[in-house]
């Protein structure tokens, strides 16, 4: 697929497949169509030529089952809402009462923030604000969980902290999760697999595989052989990609 | 930080103020032949809330504030919200709102009675007209001010359009529906008052004239006196109503970095 805004191409023949269940990365220097593709895939923006499919079907706007987790976290959770309700807002409608506070508890549980349901998103620390707009997203059961740099903002602490909970997440849910970040050690640490998007307009440059067993580990896992393997092979190609000149 | 819920310093000030004014009077160092002391005002004030003659002319002007703020303010969020949301709408009237916009109300006065006569309707038209535009403009820009990426998680959670225009556009946007509304309220009021000093002869707008034509100065600023009481009892009301409505936006006064 490709994507083009005016006379700008931003994404060039793009071939990508998500397998069910997978956590794949995509990694790349800043302005190489990062955010661009994953709103392709979520159904946010259509792609200029070429087609976009989930399960078969043509994705023209959001499918159901997608669902797409932004960077900024403030600006994303509806601030006048308390945790629990903005959890809630994808569901309203769609459950009945008991039903929905049940999948709010339990998608609220699963971020960890199940005593915190009752306050405002403003009153929480950043990374608490980023598993409440996680939870939101879990609570309609998707089969993908798109992110974009969702931790991003975060500090390093909260971030490990937060991807250990984001694998824990995948394991118990098989959900399927494309995951954009310019981290390259977070990139190999999360992924089955690690796509590096380059170039302007950008162009996937390389898969990798990552063969790292699970469940990872901060240290063990970052430590092993095959993991900075996996980082310096994954380096060389996101500076080659930019075409020697890697900025990020 | 406040200590007393009175504003001690602040109340001596107006009692001085008032002292100096009653012995300007008295002493006749102020020279009008219609000035009535505080006191004498203090005393036609009594009469007009014992003889009920105060309450039904409140009555008429609160009523008719009350249908004429509702009605703008309706008028104001649909059409705040409509072109807010529709740039197309906005292109093709935004102009004409905005040459209709810095005329005055009251240069309408005239043209109102021509049409509608000395009546309530004159009166209403009036406040309406005066009182549509700050609900207005500042719902549109509230909702112009949503941030795009409201919009996309609304989509990408599936919300419907209804969904979306009731469960994050109205909310995000009520500050500022909110601040129209209560600067609409202040206009209200004063083109009630007008419009009963001229086009409709009810309420207290016109009770201020006719005390004047007859001659009757103390109960003229008696009118005056209530006319000012009603605007900051209508003020705080809202105030607080609006303080409840935006209970759950806190978050805007809130540092959140």
């Amino acid at each position: 697929m490709e994507l083009s805004r005016g006379f700008r191409r931003i994404l060039e023949s793009v071939a990508l497949d998500v397998f069910r269940g997978e956590f794949l990365t995509i990694v790349g220097g800043s302005g190489t169509g990062k955010t661009s593709l994953l709103r392709l895939l979520g159904g946010l923006t259509p792609a200029s030529a070429g087609d976009i499919r989930f399960r078969g079907r043509p994705v023209n706007g959001p499918p159901e089952g997608v669902v797409v987790v932004f960077q900024d976290y403030s600006r994303a959770l509806l601030q006048w809402r308390t945790v629990a309700a903005n959890v809630a807002l994808g569901l309203e409608g769609r459950l009945g009462t008991a039903a929905l506070k049940e999948r709010v508890e339990r998608a609220l549980e699963m971020v960890g923030l199940q005593h915190c349901a009752g306050d405002q998103p403003w009153q929480l620390s950043g990374g608490m604000q980023q598993r409440v707009q996680i939870a939101r997203a879990l609570a309609l059961q998707p089969d993908v969980l798109m992110m974009d740099e969702p931790f991003g903002a975060l500090d390093a602490m909260t971030k490990a902290t937060m991807q250990d909970e984001l694998l824990r997440v995948h394991e118990r849910t098989g959900t399927s999760f494309v995951f954009i970040t310019h981290d390259i050690e977070e990139a190999v640490y999360l992924g089955d697999r690690v796509v590096v998007l380059g170039g302007s307009p950008g162009r996937i440059h390389t898969t990798v595989s990552i063969g790292l067993p699970r469940p990872r580990d901060q240290i063990t896992t970052r430590q092993s052989p095959e993991f900075l393997q996996h980082r310096l092979d994954i380096h060389a190609a996101v500076r080659e990609s930019a075409g020697g000149d890697a900025h990020f | 930080m406040r200590t007393s819920k009175f504003n001690i310093p602040g109340l001596v000030t107006i009692l001085v103020l008032l002292a100096g004014w009653e012995v300007l009077v008295r002493s006749g160092a102020a020279k009008f032949d219609y000035l009535p002391a505080p006191s004498g005002i203090l005393l036609a004030s009594g009469s007009l809330i014992v003889s009920g003659e105060l309450f039904s002319q409140a009555l008429h002007t609160v009523e008719s504030i009350l249908i004429g703020w509702t009605v703008a303010a309706a008028i104001g969020i649909g059409l705040g919200l409509a072109l807010g949301l529709s740039p197309l709408l906005r292109r093709w009237s935004l102009a004409s709102f905005e040459v209709l916009r810095p005329l005055p109300a009251i240069a309408f006065l005239p043209l109102a009675l021509l049409l509608f006569n000395f009546s309530l309707t004159t009166e209403l038209v009036l406040m309406i007209y005066a009182s549509v535009w700050p609900v207005f403009i500042n719902t549109m820009g509230g909702v112009m001010g949503v941030t795009s990426r409201l919009y996309d998680v609304s989509r990408t959670l599936r919300l419907s359009r209804m969904q979306t225009l009731v469960k994050v556009i109205v909310p995000a946007a009520a500050p500022a529906i909110v601040t129209g509304c209560r600067l609409s309220m202040g206009l209200t009021l004063v083109m009630a008052i007008v419009a009963e000093m001229i086009a409709n002869p009810h309420g207290l707008g016109y009770a201020v004239i006719s005390e004047l034509q007859a001659m009757q100065p103390q109960r003229m600023f008696a009118y005056v006196l209530f006319i000012g009481m009603l605007s900051i009892a209508l003020n705080a009301g809202l105030l607080w109503v609006s303080r409840h409505i935006l209970r759950s936006h806190r978050w805007a006064h809130a540092d959140h970095a």
